[in-house]
């Protein structure tokens, strides 16, 4: 007897394993810049204050 | 990882029925652009996949408009909940999604009939959400999104109200790593909660989320359902 998830994908063509992919994505690599960078990029889009704040601090190593 | 060609297929077509959101929403037309086309055999497929991945969403137009999906709307979005069921081992952001697009079935076709009869949709745990760090609890929150509604009521609602500060917290960071779709899903959710520091600049960090990644309709979609919660427009 076929699965359930092979009945599925005969149905719909598209593998429930990819959707269930999609709706649980693992978190994307974060790309960070610095914070002239940020300035900049925040004044453009019209003054905001949120890209003035300073960097999170993040913890040292050793 | 490799992806397989079914899956750059349905993200193709899941950006696809964004985009139809994303126009309807901007015409503030419900009928405009969400409705799947007519179409048979492994397009048609695609299309009900591509609706269950964007959830509840692919109805948001008629959401926040009030006024009834179309006909053929309304079946690939049966269809779609009917067809992908979550597994019982299924992570919560499948079992929620799933959960507000019965919702969404639920208020919007009279026919359909799933759980009891009267009384609000039993609802699935979420409890591992409500343990998850600030910085977990953002990234589900955001690919959680559509729960995000003005008026709709839920434990993981209840929850992103308990934790606002975090999901501020991780709004900022989600900008700071450039994962525009994450930063547009946690402003979507922070313009509906309580006790966010006016401080966060969230009406000028939206406008820069939709300057950097606006471009993509899946952060798009969510900037413009943030606004509209904001302004009460469909209200």
């Amino acid at each position: 007897m076929p699965s359930k998830e092979k009945v599925i994908e005969e149905l719909t063509g598209v593998p429930s394993v990819d959707i269930e992919a999609a709706l649980d994505p693992a978190e994307v690599d974060g790309v960070y810049r610095d914070s002239r960078e940020c300035a900049a990029l925040a004044l453009q889009a019209g003054g905001g204050k949120l890209l003035l704040s300073p960097p999170t601090p993040r913890p040292k190593k050793g | 990882m490799e992806q397989s060609g079914t899956s750059t297929l349905l993200q193709g077509a899941v950006r696809d029925l964004a985009s139809g959101v994303v126009s309807a929403l901007r015409s503030g037309d419900h009928t405009h652009a969400t409705a799947p086309a007519a179409v048979d055999g492994e397009a048609e497929g695609l299309a009900v996949a591509a609706v269950r991945v964007l959830g509840a969403d692919a109805l948001l137009p008629s959401t926040l408009l009030h006024a009834p999906p179309l006909p053929d709307e309304l079946a690939v979005f049966r269809k779609a909940v009917e067809a992908y069921p979550p597994r019982a081992d299924a992570a919560p952001t499948v079992v929620w999604s799933h959960w507000a697009m019965r919702r969404t079935l639920r208020r919007l076709d009279p026919s359909f009939v799933d759980g009891p009869a009267h009384g609000p949709e039993p609802e699935p745990d979420a409890d591992g959400l409500d343990r998850a760090s600030w910085q977990s609890l953002t990234h589900q929150l955001a690919v959680l999104a559509a729960l995000a509604l003005p008026g709709e009521d839920c434990a993981v609602a209840r929850l992103a109200g308990r934790r606002s500060l975090d999901v501020a917290r991780g709004f900022v960071r989600a900008v700071r790593r450039r994962d525009w779709r994450q930063a547009a899903g946690a402003g979507r959710w922070l313009t509906l909660l309580d006790g966010v520091p006016e401080t966060l600049g969230l009406e000028t960090g939206l406008d820069f989320v939709e300057l950097m990644g606006g471009e993509d309709p899946l952060v798009a979609l969510q900037v413009h359902a943030a606004r509209l919660t904001r302004t009460g427009a469909f209200a």
